[in-house]
């Protein structure tokens, strides 16, 4: 379950969620890698006007892909 | 060809003049994005480590400053000709840790890298302060010491010539710095690392590896800095800013773009067809000032895409090690993958790729982190696919029809840091590099980035300039010295 508290650093090694952050209007991957702190932290400096629904958001999404068994990606 | 190996199997941090591991034993590990092959562990640096990095600087800091120009600028010139003679080592294992063509390491990162040194070189044996007599009696002198021990974070997209960028300054300034590359790409830093230590005391320059939650946090977090210097995004440019807020120091950041590229119908033509390339395709479009929205007037529109097109179809993506390689992979697949979503949105927001637009595959690609060249057209300015920053080998293609309209739309972005404007009349081209709110404008050329010209950002692309004298500013403190020649007292008391 990932919460505010999250590293995004360990969030975005899950297959998938970068899609799901860039649909959302949030990157968290630049040229300094992936961003450094919380999720919760993150979605504050990019003015997320509702940041638990962006989580559950998030959650649900995670949740789709792994019941329909969606794989990885590139190294 | 047989991917080459000539990185070492484990680095280890270099604090002190000693290579050391982390205190716990944790590492991290560097993947060529191109096929996913192992190259090389390096530390995963803890708070001590970089606790010890500054402690190790500031004990350096007290004989380093004493240095005299002469001589340290002898050891700039030293430090470039080291890297200079290690020029095709480094520039492999920048390209495998990377994913860029090897003759763009070889041709561009490697020759900026040894060229700012020798820059720098140049600029303290060049430097004479300022006195002046404000009257009769006295006499102000102004003096710029160095203002202490940095630290200084820098990105994955240009490691080594990021880290160049980074230190030459520092050491001209006579100061002494912690310096961390990206997770991602820590090889060629660390391979500088070795030559620095040949050349440097010891303490003066200290390389820790790792995480940017771990080791980058250790820094923005220590007391120990008197400045903080960072190359990344704008998101973390703000955490940087406020970490150096909170302990009243400076900061210097060079942050994202969103820069326009501008076409005129006097463009010299297949030059601007190759600057088109060079803007969004160098460097796999991975440049923070890249030409990511090419603005084309429209009574050449038509013509300069179709022959865009034709030439991004032409574009050799292919494995980073291979001379023939136009385009390497992107840095790994998360940004793959960030790049892909970008198209969709694209096509989602009304727009339509004319080239590109997928991952490229076959002949091995399908293992690496590879993506075609990519044009989206049917764009406006409003679109995200033209206010965000992608960080890939795609632009998008919007048309104008007259000057005001084009700099006001290159100008409605919340970036300001590159830019270039495309036309053989001199009066145009200050107009509009005049006009648009950016710390670089180019003139019929893109991604020209030597040391001697001044860069940085406008807007929310960042704060400080860098690859020029200006940055010793920001290395220094002012000092006056103000002396009074009088022997007569004042008579106020």
């Amino acid at each position: 379950m990932i919460s505010r508290d999250t590293q995004v650093e360990d969030i975005v090694k899950i297959p998938g969620t970068v899609t799901y952050f860039i649909q959302e209007g949030v990157s968290p991957i630049t040229c300094s890698g992936a961003y450094p702190q919380t999720l919760g932290r993150l979605l504050e400096i990019k003015n997320v006007p509702d940041p638990d629904a962006f989580i559950d958001g998030l959650n649900a999404f995670l949740k789709e892909r792994s019941l329909k068994g969606e794989e990885s990606r590139t190294p | 060809m047989k991917m080459p190996r000539p990185m070492d199997e484990g680095y280890k941090m270099l604090i002190g003049g000693e290579w050391v591991n982390a205190g716990d034993g944790k590492t991290c590990s560097s993947y060529c994005p191109a096929n996913g092959e192992l190259l090389a562990g390096f530390p995963d640096a803890t708070k001590e480590d970089v606790d010890a990095a500054v402690k190790a600087a500031w004990k350096a800091f007290d004989s380093w400053k004493r240095m005299s120009p002469p001589e340290r600028s002898g050891l700039l010139l030293k430090i470039a000709d080291l890297i200079e003679a290690n020029l095709d080592k480094l520039a492999m294992v920048e390209s495998l840790d990377n994913g860029k063509p090897i003759r763009e390491t070889t041709a561009v990162d490697l020759p900026l890298t040894i060229d700012h040194f020798r820059y720098f070189a140049g600029v303290i044996r060049a430097e004479e302060g300022e006195a002046v007599m404000i009257d009769d009696n006295n006499l102000s002198i102004i003096l710029r010491e160095p203002i202490g021990v940095v630290g200084q974070i820098i990105p994955w997209n240009f490691p080594i010539a990021m880290a160049a960028w980074k230190i030459a300054p520092v050491l001209a300034a006579g100061c002494c710095t912690v310096i961390k590359p990206s997770s991602t790409t820590s090889l060629s830093l660390l391979e500088l690392a070795k030559l620095l230590n040949k050349v440097l005391p010891p303490g003066v320059v200290n390389v820790v590896t790792g995480r940017g939650s771990g080791a980058g946090q250790y820094i923005l977090d220590h007391e120990g800095f008197r400045k903080l210097a960072f190359t990344g995004s704008t998101e973390v440019g703000y955490d940087v800013a406020l970490a150096a807020a909170k302990k009243l120091i400076p900061a210097t950041l060079e942050l994202g773009g969103k820069s326009a590229n501008i076409f005129f119908p006097d463009a010299p033509w297949e030059k601007a067809i190759e600057g088109l390339q060079v803007g969004i395709l160098f460097n796999q479009g991975q440049v923070c000032c890249a030409g990511s929205r090419v603005f084309v007037h429209e009574e050449i529109y038509k013509k300069f895409l179709s022959e865009a097109v034709t030439a991004f179809k032409k574009i050799k993506v292919g494995m980073p090690w291979e001379k023939e390689t136009q385009m390497g992979s992107q840095i790994d697949g998360t940004q793959l993958e960030k790049i892909l979503a970008y198209v969709e949105i694209g096509k989602r927001e009304g727009g339509r790729v004319a080239v590109g637009g997928s991952r490229a595959t076959g002949n091995g690609l399908e293992k690496g982190a590879f993506m075609q060249p990519t044009l989206l057209v049917d764009v406006d300015n409003k679109m995200r696919v033209a206010r965000e920053e992608i960080f890939g080998p795609v632009a998008v293609v919007i048309p104008f029809k007259t000057e005001e309209e084009v700099i006001a739309m290159a100008n409605d972005s919340e970036y300001g840091l590159g830019g270039a404007v495309w036309t053989k009349d001199i009066n145009r081209a200050f107009r509009v590099a005049r006009g648009i709110e950016t710390g670089r404008m180019w003139i019929n050329q893109y991604n020209n980035l030597p040391a001697h010209t001044p860069f940085g950002g406008y807007k929310k692309s960042g704060i400080g300039r860098e690859t020029h004298k200006a940055i010793i500013e920001h290395y220094t403190q002012m000092k006056n010295i103000f002396i009074n020649l009088s022997e007569q007292k004042m008579g106020l008391y």
